[in-house]
């Protein structure tokens, strides 16, 4: 057992401080949500001028061929320097690893070098009104027409939907095959007047994800990502992306508002109380767990070559910590949590969402239960 | 970073639980417990292994190799619920290492490691595993300023608990007897901190193991109770509680070799975290067995038992939370 890292670790690591130390990222403005995608960016120019938009990228497009690991670094310190997600976050994470494991030398050529560089903007099209959890249920159907297809249907949760220029898109092709098996995956241009944005008001107020209604939308047929019938193994790789080095960033996160929670208990005295030192405590040993297990996570892949049970509870550990750590934070700071503005009243809000995006918990307990542990589906 | 033990380390733990799962196994345990008797030759046995002295200096007669190892062999104990004095006897040679005199680690170390004596470490005021029945006992004030070594069967009245799977002594007034230790008493009330977490992590493992086997196995309404999505979340839960606390615990082994100054936070982190898995996930398994989970027939109780004490047993999980706050916020 060694939980030291290693010299190439460290190595990047330090290249990573120091280039955040002369670039660092200021502050993001919280009051416009214009305002602040602008900024974010204009962060992901800056990491990509520097070299450092996409390091889990292979190197002949873009990437640094960041090991797992180093991944996990490099969002710890992103987190560490209070740096902003950038901009096309869903287009580093998830359209460009799924376009470099399935997309043709042309598909290469043509999308991944704006993803970097956040010229173009990505969104993802996967979720619908009846196929929340159940992605195999998608009903929007994709008609060919020609050398195009006509795609019409209803996509939710969509973030970033009013900056995109793209759309990872899972369509129905195949309206006579097996639920997963008529699906298709396109990359769908987003400007086009049969595609209508609406935005959904949030809990926070703010819109964060909009509703796409697609009426006769075109997307050439060059635009499909692996062959007709592909889409739901498309789409897995899709997934497989998602909880990726990602949830290291949150840690850190939730590791500074733990800090700034103790600040004020120790300010306000009630730190000496100790229910609320306990409190405290359980909350630093979960947050230290989720680092612990989500480290442990990835060394088992390195070592071994095969996921451990980690990597699916580290989600489900990280909401439900986000949430607890939220409504702790109302009862040692008082009601001024639950103003206006106050940052923590808006962390109260937008963590009662953790534990449904990316994967209800209830779907993650369904995914440890069966696939982890082999209990007997229904 | 290797976040897993390596090759040698993963032998010398297979090679222990197929050790344990030959001789130790529940039909015995059960026998033991309900005559309130260990299995010696299993104890002389596995001290002939080198056992209790895993983690001793070479140079006392002990095997040399660390506390990650030594963690590793009771995770394997606590998942076979053995019987007898090996994790009183480990964390007393470890205390004796960290906070004894010279002479007081050439005295019991080699003796330790040989198994030839048993020890027994604990707090004043509380419960000790094998306190009232061990040759050489150490006794420490909770907040690590001062520690006692005594010697002798009886150095301190036995107890009867909830856990028949071992025996435990009381230990009132001891700090005012027995010999002064000069050495790091903080630090051997951390390393044993650390060991029986190891032991919860196998405890928590077992009735794991064995209440996926029991819901996979027991029909109601025509199918297996562990098709139930209420039943599998809680079996989710128990997963979650017991890697938890195998990450936390293994840090801790970690640090108790390699990086002492972050031990008393990773002692804490893997106590609060093993304690509170070990009770949550013993009576978690109590109830998904249901009404046979309950018997005294059913092996889990044991499982329980032991956990509610080891649990207990140098810091409750809100006691090292509180703990975790105060070293955070100084």
């Amino acid at each position: 057992m060694d939980l030291t890292f290693s010299e190439e670790e460290i190595e990047f690591r330090d290249e990573l401080r120091d280039w955040l130390g002369s670039n660092p990222p200021g502050e993001e403005p919280r009051s416009d949500q214009d305002a602040a995608f602008a900024f974010r960016k204009e962060w992901q120019n800056s990491l990509f001028e520097g070299g450092w938009a996409a390091v889990h990228w292979p190197r002949e497009y873009g990437g640094r061929d960041a090991s797992l690991m180093q991944s996990a670094i490099f969002f710890e310190e992103m987190g560490r320097a209070n740096a902003p997600l950038p901009a096309n976050g869903l287009g580093l994470i998830l359209a460009g690893p799924t376009i470099i494991a399935w997309g043709s030398d042309q598909q290469k050529d043509r999308f991944l070098l704006p993803i970097l560089s956040a010229e173009e903007i990505w969104c993802q099209g996967f979720s619908e009104p009846e196929a929340g959890s159940d992605l195999a249920a998608v009903k929007t159907k994709a008609v060919q027409d020609g050398d195009e297809w006509v795609v019409t249907g209803q996509k939710v949760w969509t973030s970033v939907a009013q900056y995109s220029k793209w759309c990872m898109l899972v369509a129905r092709t195949d309206p006579e095959a097996a639920k997963h098996k008529g699906l298709s995956y396109f990359l769908m241009d987003m400007e086009q007047e049969a595609v209508q944005i609406r935005p959904l008001v949030q809990i926070t107020g703010e819109a964060e994800f909009n509703e796409l209604f697609l009426e006769e939308a075109r997307i050439p047929a060059d635009n499909m990502l692996g062959g007709e019938g592909d889409g739901w193994n498309v789409a897995l790789t899709t997934l497989m992306n998602e909880r990726s080095g990602l949830g290291f960033f949150l840690q850190t996160q939730l590791r500074r508002a733990l800090d700034r929670l103790v600040e004020d208990a120790k300010e306000n005295g009630q730190i000496d109380d100790p229910v609320v030192a306990q409190a405290l405590g359980e909350m630093h040993v979960r947050t230290e767990t989720l680092r612990l297990l989500a480290y442990r996570g990835l060394s088992i892949i390195e070592q071994h070559g095969q996921p451990g049970p980690e990597g699916s509870l580290t989600k489900w550990l990280w909401s439900e910590t986000n949430q607890m750590l939220s409504q702790l934070a109302v009862g040692i700071r008082g009601a001024k949590s639950l103003t206006e503005g106050d940052p923590w009243a808006y962390d109260l809000l937008r963590s009662r969402g953790n534990s449904i995006e990316g994967g209800t918990t209830e779907i993650l307990k369904n995914i440890v239960a069966e696939r982890v542990l082999g209990l007997p589906r229904k | 970073m290797k976040f897993d033990f390596t090759e040698d380390q993963h032998e010398i733990k297979r090679t222990a639980k197929d050790l344990l799962a030959a001789r130790s196994t529940l039909e015995k345990q059960r026998e033991a417990a309900e005559a309130g008797e260990y299995d010696l030759a299993l104890w002389a046995e596995l001290a002939d292994l080198g056992w209790p002295g895993v983690a001793v200096e070479e140079a006392f007669g002990g095997g040399g190799l660390g506390y990650v190892e030594l963690a590793g062999l009771l995770e394997e104990a606590g998942y076979a619920l053995l019987n007898g004095p090996f994790l009183s006897t480990a964390i007393c040679a470890a205390a004796i290492s960290e906070a004894g005199s010279d002479s007081q680690k050439e005295e019991w170390l080699g003796r330790l490691a040989s198994g030839e004596a048993t020890g027994a470490f604990g707090l004043e005021g509380e419960i000790v595993p094998d306190g009232a029945s061990s040759d050489v006992v150490v006794v420490a004030a909770p907040d690590g300023s001062s520690a006692r070594l005594l010697t002798g069967e009886g150095a301190m009245p036995a107890l009867q608990t909830i856990d028949p799977t071992r025996r435990y002594g009381i230990a009132e007034g001891e700090l005012a007897e027995g010999e002064e230790m000069p050495g790091d008493v903080a630090a051997a009330i951390d390393l044993a901190t650390v060991l029986v977490s190891a032991e919860l992590v196998g405890v928590c493992r077992r009735v794991l193991d064995m209440t996926v086997e029991y819901v996979k196995d027991r029909k109601q309404f025509g199918r297996p109770v562990g098709s139930f999505q209420a039943v599998q979340h809680r079996c989710a839960q128990m997963l979650l509680s017991t890697e938890g606390a195998r990450a936390t615990t293994y840090f801790a082994a970690w640090a108790a070799d390699s990086d002492r100054e972050r031990l008393p936070e990773a002692a804490s982190l893997a106590k609060s975290a093993a304690s509170k898995a070990g009770v949550e996930v013993t009576a978690s398994a109590i109830q998904a067995h249901g009404g046979i989970g309950f018997t005294w027939e059913a092996d889990v109780h044991w499982f329980f038992k032991r956990a509610e004490l080891d649990a207990a047993f140098l810091g409750s999980s809100g006691e090292h939370d509180r703990r975790l706050t105060a070293l955070l916020s100084s």
